[in-house]
């Protein structure tokens, strides 16, 4: 099939690897009419994979909380257990234990559903709802709303003054600041998962005919399991960043 | 080729996020973070009951050792006396013995005495007795009755200094 496209340049060789993978027949929009006068239009693709990213995500959690046990954890549930315990320690690095206690769950669920969606695009016929921008960026919106929640809970009014701190004329900077934290969230993780599956499909384009044999299928495996490492540093990427970004708002020393 | 638009997803996609925040809040978080407590708590609990429980065994072990020492002490002192008085003992029978031992031979020599001088006064009887068949018969009607008494008084008092 990449012979059938080879000169048709590299957008339609991944187009279509793109409409043969798509082995379930989502339609690329799900259009609901109109709201108030906007449109109400869905990326049905996007919003499938979160679905099924969401199953797996709760069939994780579910095996690690069935059968739970103090005394003798479950696989899954040792695994659970690790990681809280080290995004809790990362939390109570970055900031007061108490003001990250409600952090905590939020932080946890963004590494689980990120590493979720992420690692899930290595079965090719999935489409990573993350190298969709609308999806990472609603996360980063998530992370800027806690940015601003966590910043008025503990400081009130005065978190607003890092605004204008030290001199009013940093106030163009600050608010260039604000936006430009959930562009960046948003666009690494979307980047790199973008990244990911273009190579991914190009090497599945490759692997058709005689061209297998150049490397197609071996530097396609090799690529799929550099993803996973790759889907998890973002995952943690992320994670980490929410938690900085919080920990700064809330921080004394601004 | 990279789709940048924005439409009502990116909304969903936030529902969809908090979505999955309120049920593993619910169903996964919780009860992990409960197990996690109950751990840390049964840990702790066990690590303060074991020292509870090591310093009483020192406490016990201390004790111990006093009544061991004590024990020991008392039944080195046991011996000593025991010692002490067998070996008092064995003096009081020895003594025992040995005076019953003199005691005996004294009685012996004693009754050896008394068996010496009976037998004399039996053999002073009847070398009496033989003087005066003797006597009697060598000078038969010779003699009275008082004068055969008075020799054989003396022949008896001659035998009494023989010895």
């Amino acid at each position: 099939m990449a012979a059938d496209y080879a000169g048709q340049g590299e957008k339609s060789v991944l187009e279509k690897m793109h409409h043969e993978l798509n082995v379930f027949g989502i339609s690329k929009h799900w259009d609901f009419g109109e709201f108030l006068g906007f449109p109400i239009q869905l990326n049905g693709e996007t919003i499938f994979h979160t679905w099924v990213a969401m199953a797996v995500t709760l069939l994780i959690a579910w095996v690690a909380v069935r059968g739970i046990d103090m005394r003798r954890p479950g696989k899954m549930q040792v695994c659970f257990e690790m990681l809280f315990d080290f995004l809790r320690g990362l939390i109570n690095q970055s900031m007061d234990p108490k003001r990250g206690a409600g952090l905590f769950s939020i932080v946890v669920t963004f590494f689980l559903f990120i590493a979720v969606m992420n690692v899930m695009g290595v079965v090719p016929t999935y489409v990573k709802p993350t190298a969709d921008i609308q999806t990472t960026f609603a996360l980063a919106l998530v992370t800027v709303s806690l940015i601003y929640i966590w910043g008025i809970k503990y400081k009130g009014a005065r978190y607003f003054k890092h605004y204008v701190s030290p001199y009013p004329i940093f106030l163009p900077i600050t608010i260039m600041e604000d936006i430009v934290k959930p562009v960046t969230l948003a666009f690494r993780l979307f980047g790199n998962m973008k990244g990911k599956e273009i190579m991914i499909l190009s090497l599945l384009a490759l692997v058709s005919g005689t061209s297998w044999m150049a490397g197609g299928f071996l530097a396609g495996t090799l690529w799929l399991l550099f993803c996973i490492f790759i889907s998890l540093i973002q995952a943690f990427v992320f994670t980490m960043l929410t938690i900085a970004f919080v920990s700064s708002a809330v921080s004394e020393e601004h | 080729m990279v789709d940048l638009s924005f439409n009502a997803t990116v909304f969903m996609q936030m529902f969809h996020f908090l979505l999955m925040l309120v049920v593993l809040r619910m169903f996964a978080y919780r009860p992990l973070m409960n197990v996690i407590e109950q751990r840390q708590v049964y840990i702790a609990d066990e690590i303060e009951a074991a020292e509870r429980q090591k310093a009483s065994a020192a406490g016990l072990r201390g004790q111990l050792e006093a009544d061991l020492a004590k024990a020991r002490e008392e039944g080195k002192v046991i011996v000593i006396r025991a010692t002490k008085a067998s070996e008092e003992q064995a003096q009081a029978i020895m003594e025992q013995a040995r005076t019953e031992a003199q005691r005996l031979k004294e009685e012996a020599l004693a009754e050896i005495g008394r068996e010496r001088e009976k037998a004399i006064a039996q053999l002073r009887d009847e070398v009496a007795s033989l003087a005066v068949l003797v006597a009697a018969k060598v000078v038969k009607d010779a003699l009275t009755i008082d004068a055969q008494h008075n020799l054989v008084q003396n022949a008896v008092k001659e035998v009494g200094q023989l010895q």
